[in-house]
């Protein structure tokens, strides 16, 4: 049992798409059973349309997919309604946003109307993470230390630096930031999956793949593959996604 | 058979880091790969003692195992020039590992291509970490390679994250640049490699034992390859480029 926390629908302003077919085909190949759907930036920038085709994907396919509605937050007003309206009419179970393609910093003060509204209804943000100059994990870590009350997934472990730049600084975050949860896709490296998991507990980490930027089926592997007990695995690769994001 | 190109033995206690070789060794017999290349992960010369005797301590213990490369500091000149040679000759170690993070230096820089220069005489290859910082971008590391065209250069992690492409691109117009797997997380970016450049240029590596040599032998794996082509990356580019079966 595998659940995805991270896979996005749609075609991409950024040359990569993943239909609902792709999507289907690619999890029943890699036995995912099920994932929470995000959005990708389309090419006409606009996120409303895209919500809703999360939504009906969701809707088409009963108990397989779950939604985390996208929005810009340099939308101001007109987000934050987006966001309500994707919580309330679509039934979206968290937010994702992703400071790199949208061009804002992790911990500026421009998102936190949407992270109230989050706070309000009791929902986690997914937050792209370790992304240069945007989402440091320092930014994430900073951000979360404002919203302790709210749930925050940082994606790729909250940092991509192929040097190990980023790993004592994720590290931080995490250890200082309870409500932080690192999510597994494209990390470096498979041993501070199991660092952290040994320090801080294994409810601390979830599987995803970031499909399709990143390959569905390798991204298995790092669950699969990962030198920790099948217990451990199903905590990460399924109930604790569970719990966050109150699935079922 | 599968030789994984770079991985790391090294101990720090004031780095608090602590990958004896065991870890490695441990970590390749889990995902059947019969040898691999070692290197620390600081930089010779240095404030610590005794770092590229580690290494070939660490070859001692699995000579059948394991093959050195010397991580230099090029900012000690000559000095780091006449050490590498003693690596080379004395120690028997078969490259340069150069990780410009660690000593701040452009690629291109003048002492930086002395022992590039050095390691080309010497017949062995040199290893740049090729990530996503900067001195460490494939298009820095190409203007070296355009510079001394006998040298083999390895673009180690292949460009990181974000800068694969530019390591396709900058090996098209360099024939000496070799990339190499390791860390990066694009399986369809090592099938577009090795259509572009053709299978001979691109080896396997882990970074291992940070990253999972199972996991990065999977990735490979995962790419859509030929067997021909499978052979190539895994054990026989570095085979030739190392001489390894003439040993």
């Amino acid at each position: 049992m595998l659940i995805d926390a991270h896979a996005h629908l749609g075609t991409s302003l950024f040359g990569v798409e993943n239909s609902l077919e792709d999507l289907l085909a690619s999890m029943e190949q890699n036995e995912i059973d099920q994932a929470i759907l995000v959005p990708l930036k389309p090419r006409d920038y606009h996120f409303g349309p895209e919500n809703d085709r999360i939504a009906a994907a969701v809707r088409a396919t009963v108990g397989k997919f779950f939604g985390f509605a996208r929005v810009d937050p340099w939308q101001g007003q007109a987000a934050v309604d987006e966001l309500r309206r994707s919580i309330d009419e679509l039934g979206m179970i968290g937010l994702f946003l992703h400071p790199f393609e949208e061009q804002f910093a992790a911990n500026d003060e421009l998102s936190f109307p949407l992270l109230e509204v989050l706070h309000e209804s009791g929902l986690p943000l997914m937050i792209a993470g370790g992304y240069p100059t945007f989402s440091h994990p320092s930014q994430i870590g900073d951000l979360a230390r404002q919203f302790p009350d709210l749930t925050i997934i940082a994606t790729h472990g909250g940092q991509i630096n192929i040097s190990g730049m980023l790993l004592a600084d994720a590290l931080r975050t995490m250890q200082a930031n309870p409500n932080v949860i690192m999510e597994t896709s494209g990390i470096y490296r498979e041993d501070f999956i199991e660092d952290t998991i040994a320090e801080l507990g294994a409810e601390r980490v979830v599987w995803g793949s970031n499909a399709p930027y990143m390959d569905q089926g390798f991204e298995t592997t790092r669950v699969r593959m990962a030198h920790l007990s099948d217990a451990v695995k199903t905590i990460i690769g399924r109930d604790n996604l569970r719990r966050i994001c109150r699935l079922n | 058979m599968i030789i994984d190109s770079h991985t790391h033995v090294d101990e720090s206690p004031v780095l608090g880091w602590s990958d004896p070789p065991e870890a490695i060794v441990g970590l390749l017999d889990e995902a059947e790969i019969s040898r691999a290349v070692i290197m620390t992960y600081r930089d010779a010369p240095g404030p610590e003692e005794r770092v590229l005797e580690y290494v070939a301590e660490a070859v001692q213990k699995y000579p059948d195992r394991l093959i050195a490369y010397a991580r230099m500091n090029p900012r000690f000149g000559d000095e780091a020039v006449e050490l590498f040679d003693r690596a080379i000759r004395e120690y028997k170690m078969r490259g340069l590992k150069l990780h410009p993070v660690g000593y701040v230096m452009h690629p291109a820089s003048g002492p930086t291509l002395d022992l590039i220069r050095h390691a080309a005489s010497l017949n062995v290859p040199t290893l740049f970490h090729c990530g996503d910082e900067e001195f460490t971008m494939p298009l820095q590391i190409a203007e070296a390679a355009k510079l001394i065209p006998e040298a083999k250069i390895i673009l180690g992690h292949m460009g990181g994250y974000f800068h694969v492409k530019d390591a396709i691109r900058v090996a098209k117009r360099h024939p000496n640049l070799i990339l190499e797997t390791s860390a990066m997380p694009y399986p369809k970016l090592i099938k577009e490699a090795v259509d572009t450049l053709g299978a001979e240029r691109i080896l396997f590596a882990s970074d291992g034992p940070g990253c999972d040599p199972s996991i990065e032998v999977e990735k490979v794996l995962r790419a859509g390859l030929t067997s021909d082509q499978e052979a190539l990356l895994f054990s026989g580019n570095i085979e030739r480029l190392l001489g390894l079966a003439d040993a």
